[in-house]
Order: C-alpha cells, then structure tokens, then sequence
C-alpha cells in the first residue's frame, strides 16, 4: 500500500474583483492531479513556475485545504479531516522550504525552533526536548552551541540544516521538499542535497521533491511527474522519463537544461511564449494550445487522464503533444 | 598588440563598514575583445556583482570605492573620470542589465516611457519619433505586439518579457559592452533559453562585447566564449571556455565542476563536494583563499603568501597554489 495517495486533487482560488468584491473568474492552480507515493521512495514535480507545484506540496500537508479530491495518507483522508486530527497526522508529515531564512523564527534561537515540534506534539521535559534538539543538530552536521545562536547567524546551507532538522525532529514519514535547494550556491547545494540522501536512507523518509532545477530532481527521486498548467502531463521513472519523454513539453523542459560541458552546445528547439495563466485555462490539452498545434482541437473534450504507454511511464494521451 | 575593447587591471574594490575597510574584490585583472562573451561564475559573496558594478562605478555610495586598478575602455581609464563623464559612458559605451528586472523598472511607469526615457537621454530627438523608436526596439528583441505593450506596466508583463524590456533598454544606444548580471536567474529553465538566445542573436547583429555574470556553470558552457572563476574576491582560474571546462586546473574549478549533479549520473548517488564554506571577508588570508576547503594536503605557507599566477597555455591561466603547481599541465 502507498504511504500517501493523492486522488483527482482539485484547488481552484476565486478571483474576487469589482465594485461588490465578486468572484470574477477562478484561477484553477491545481486541476485534477493525482499520484501515488510507496514509504522510502522520492517522487520528483518539475515545471515552469505558476504550474501549480507549491500548490500541490502544500494541499497535501494541508496548509491549503483542497476544492475537492482525496489525500490519503497513511490510511486516513486528511484532505477532510478536522484540525484536531490532523494533528496527530502532522507528526507524520512535514515540510521543508525554499527559503529557510523566511521559514525560521528571527527572534526564536536554534534550540527554540527545534524544540517547538516536541512541545507542539506533547513529548518530553525540558531536559529531553534540549537533548533531543543537540540530537537533531548532530545529525544534520552542525554544532551542539549552534542551540543558542539565532538563524541570521547561519550561512544559507545552514540555515537549511536547521529546517531539515526541524522536519526530522519527529520522526516523519514523508518530507515535501519545496525548492529546497534553488536558494543555494553550488557548492553547498551539493552538501544538502547528499544530507536529505542521507536521512532517506536512515530513516526510510518519502519525500515529495519540488524543484525547477530539473538535474536536481533527476540526481533525488525515483519518479517524476512533470506539471503543466495545474495538470501531471507525464510521470515515469525517473531514468526513464528524462531517456525516453514523451509528451512535447517534457521534451522541451529537457531541451531547455544548460548543459555544463562546451562540447555538447547545439540548436535548441525553443519554446515560444510564457506559460499561459491558470486564470480561464483553454479547453483541451494546454501545451498544445500554447504550442498552436493543429491537431489540438482534436484534444478539446477528449478524456486526458493519464495513460500507462510501458510499465509506470504514464502520460497525457492528447493527439498533439504525444 | 592592438588595444583591448575593455581591459581590467588589478581591480581592488572595498567597503568601508564598521569593522573597518573590508576588500570585498581584491587584485582582479581580465581582457574582454570585442564581440566575445565573457563569463564570470562564482557563489555569492565571491565578489562578481562588485566587480561589475565598479565597471560602471555604479558602487554603492558613500561606503564602496575603487581602491586601486584601472578599467580600460578602448585604453581610457574609466576609474580616473569625472562624474559627468562616466555618466556619458553608461549607456552609451556600457550598459548593464540585472537579474530581477521587477525592482529595476519603475513599478508606476509604463515600460514604454522608460525605453523613452532612455533614449532621450543619450540622443536629441522628437518625442515621436522617440516612441517609434522604442516600439522597434520592443520588437527587436521580440515582444510580440509592442505597440500595445508599450503602453502597459512592469507588472503586465512576464518575467521575460520584464527582462526583453530591460535589454530593450540597454540596447538602445548601442552600447559596446553589455553587463548582465544573472540575467536569467529568477527565470524558468524554458524561458531562460529564450533569453539566452535573444542575447546570442543581439550579439551577433550588433558585434557588443557580453559580460555574463552567473553562478550557472551550464550557462557558462552554453553561451561563452571565455571564463574566469571568481572566489572569495579573486579570480582563480581564467580562460577560454573549452579548456576550463576540459581540463580546470584550480581545485576549486573542479569541485565546482564535479558537484553538480548531471543528467548522466546515477540517480540518488552520494555527490562529490566542497566541505565548508568561504571564508569571511573580515579575516580573508592573504595567500590562497581556498586553502580551508581544498582536498589537496597542503602547508600553512599557502595561506600566508600570494600565489603566484601561471599561464598554462591559449590564454588558460590559473592561480598556481603550491598544492598543486607542480602537477599543471598545459591545455
């Protein structure tokens, strides 16, 4: 059985407006997503920004409540759940974010900020909570006094240690990783990304693994779902996906990756336009709107669920993007 | 030897804080020809926006100045100018484009006026024919429908479509130099592409020298003609693009190189990196700046003495620590 399933998953935002702050039109952010993710394996979400990725990661820790769909997680709907129980579902999932610099408390110390997971849950003494947090600083590789400094006396990577140490703090199942790295210089994203590896394979996490950085993605997960306009258009095993894509825009993403390496420039296929607004998205297939392919009209109106075309490389069957 | 399009000659470029006189770019020196693209790549900190800006002598004032050195434009010395004068050379001889165009267009202007702006400043002209001018140039660098977008604001337009008009904007007088500073960093990977490319062709066309500042090494490979590799302040490592990437000397190249995770990899491996971080500009040492992260074994001397520069071949020159001097071969 999967850790967490995630079930036609719907989040649509009004877009209020006008003299009597009416819903004008609504941005359809995330539109019909669905996946499945096993205990200990990373699934990777790439796409362009405004495709509904940070949308999706957070429906599914429920800092967004969801328009419809289902998240299962764990055996338990936590898309309708109450606040109460969910929070005995929280201990279970947690998140880490881009910017760790926005996501730590300025005026709480180190030692504050990882111990609040414990008194939150209602775990421990004083003592043990103190214990526990130098614990969680060892683990992700930073000092026992770092407990009384404040995080803008961290470097970036080690500020990110310190949300990292933070989501491990109560021994999480799944991590939903938001562009935990895009903040970071080269050299220490290299650190950070070995670091979540690390916990991986310790504590058996499953992270759900955002990122633009489509190398990154690759490097982490064991599948990848590629995003579109609030829709999955293709998902496959990661070696697979990025060997063998499939729908137009998956190639495109790939083509569009800087390759460190002078030998192997070339011409690139480029893709014209911007991503189009989830705001009154076209009918049909998206990309192939985008892309005015003359076979999109045949997608308007067609059933565009995900098809299997070989063991776990599922993709949008539209007649003009596969 | 003919001169230079733009020389740099031991750039020195400090700050003064409370802490005193910090040297956040310290003894840089490198040649742009006309018509190349220079990449400079380095993490944050490691002093390749100070370096740009100082070109400009945009530095931030009263705080930073040019402590020494000299920027050659065409052999006048751009440091030794007056201000007036300087402010005749952006623009015209140099212009600058910057990664987040949001906070560097005018928020309540339509982006139409400030292409005007622009070129009304450097050339007499009739405000018509000002217009038209800035309506080509929007289509020049390849926004559709420019008569209507002339007309809307920055936050109308995409992310790309914000830095087309900035490049618009530097453009407009044709400059001989263009500074990008991470020019697509903030962009999507798709869209990146498209700017590149627009550069690449204005390039061409136009025969401007590029100064591509990134911490992208993929950009760097794709789009040009030469590197240098700043850290902690200096440049390490300088030369064409094929041989860096062929054959880095410096240790700090080659982790740099080594620790980005590539499509041909092993998924889910264990990445080769560089421990530690840089070291601050309050107690930088006076020799190899890398010395406190570098995998080679290595005596405290390094740290104490300046290392000397050694060319290795094809204008491929790097820092020679003593770590590893003996070992460089040419390229």
């Amino acid at each position: 059985m999967s850790l967490l399933s995630v079930q036609n998953l719907k989040m649509h935002f009004p877009v209020r407006g006008g003299v009597f702050y009416t819903t004008q039109a609504v941005c359809k952010a995330v539109d019909g997503v669905s996946f499945e993710l096993k205990a200990g394996e990373t699934l990777g979400l790439v796409g362009e920004s405004g495709c509904g990725k940070s949308t999706v990661a957070r429906s599914v820790v429920r800092l967004l409540k969801p328009t419809s769909g289902n998240v299962v997680f764990n055996g338990h709907d936590i898309s309708t759940q109450s606040q109460s129980a969910l929070r005995s579902q929280r201990r279970e999932m947690q998140m880490i974010f881009q910017d760790p610099a926005e996501s730590l408390n300025p005026r709480h110390t180190i030692g504050q900020i990882l111990e609040e997971p414990f008194i939150i849950q209602k775990l421990g003494t004083r003592a043990e909570r103190a214990e526990w947090s130098v614990e969680l600083l060892k683990r992700v590789g930073l000092p026992a006094d770092a407990m009384f400094r404040y995080s803008f006396e961290f470097s970036g990577g080690q500020r990110q240690r310190i949300g990292i140490a933070r989501a491990i703090a109560l021994n999480p199942k799944l991590i939903v990783c938001d562009e935990p790295v895009s903040a970071l210089d080269v050299s220490v994203q290299s650190q950070v990304l070995n670091l979540l590896l690390e916990l991986q394979r310790d504590m058996g996490l499953s992270y759900l693994f955002i990122a633009h950085g489509l190398n990154v993605v690759k490097h982490m997960s064991d599948r990848v779902a590629v995003m579109y306009l609030g829709k999955i258009v293709e998902l496959a095993p990661a070696t697979e996906l990025y060997q063998n894509p499939r729908h137009a825009y998956t190639k495109a993403l790939l083509d569009a990756i800087p390759i460190a390496d002078p030998t192997q420039r070339r011409e690139r296929q480029l893709l014209r336009g911007d991503v189009p607004s989830p705001i009154n998205p076209p009918a049909g297939c998206a990309f192939g709107h985008r892309m005015k392919h003359p076979k999109w009209e045949q997608s308007v109106g067609m059933d565009l669920t995900l098809k299997e075309i070989s063991p776990g490389h599922f993709v949008q069957p539209c007649p003009c993007c596969t | 030897m003919p001169t230079p399009l733009l020389e740099v000659r031991n750039l020195r470029v400090g700050f003064q804080t409370d802490e005193g006189l910090l040297t956040a770019v310290d003894d840089v020196d490198f040649i742009l020809e006309a018509g190349k693209t220079l990449g400079v790549v380095g993490e944050s900190g490691c002093g390749k926006s100070v370096t740009a800006m100082s070109l400009m002598r945009l530095l931030p004032q009263p705080a930073g100045r040019i402590l020494s050195g000299e920027v050659l434009l065409e052999g006048r010395d751009l440091t030794k100018l007056p201000i007036e004068a300087m402010r005749k050379i952006r623009g015209n001889d140099i212009a600058m484009i910057f990664q987040e165009p949001m906070t560097a267009l005018n928020p309540v202007q339509p982006v139409g006026m400030q292409i005007i702006e622009a070129i009304q400043l450097h050339e007499p002209t009739t405000p018509a024919k000002a217009l038209r001018r800035a309506v080509e140039l929007m289509e020049w660098v390849g926004i559709p429908a420019p008569e209507q977008r002339v007309n809307e604001y920055p936050h109308q337009l995409s992310g790309g479509m914000r830095q087309r008009v900035m490049i618009a904007m530097a453009l407009s007088c044709h400059p001989k130099v263009l500074i990008a500073d991470e020019p697509t960093t903030a962009l999507d990977v798709t869209v990146q592409a498209q700017i590149l490319d627009l550069l690449k062709r204005l390039q061409n066309e136009t025969g401007m020298a590029v100064i591509l500042i990134t911490h992208d090494l993929g950009v760097i490979a794709e789009t040009c003609d030469d590197v240098a590799v700043m850290y902690a302040g200096r440049i390490v490592e300088r030369g064409p693009v094929y041989p860096i990437f062929a054959k880095p000397q410096h240790p700090y190249t080659q982790g740099l190189i080594r620790c980005l995770p590539k499509l041909d990899h092993p998924p889910k491996t264990t990445l080769p990196v560089i421990p530690g971080m840089v070291p601050s500009l309050r107690d930088m040492p006076a020799g190899c700046r890398f010395a406190a992260r570098c995998p080679n074994p290595h005596s405290t001397d390094v740290l104490n003495t300046r290392q000397p520069w050694k060319e290795c071949g094809s204008g491929h020159g790097v820092e020679a620590c003593a770590c590893f001097a003996s070992q460089i071969s040419a390229s």
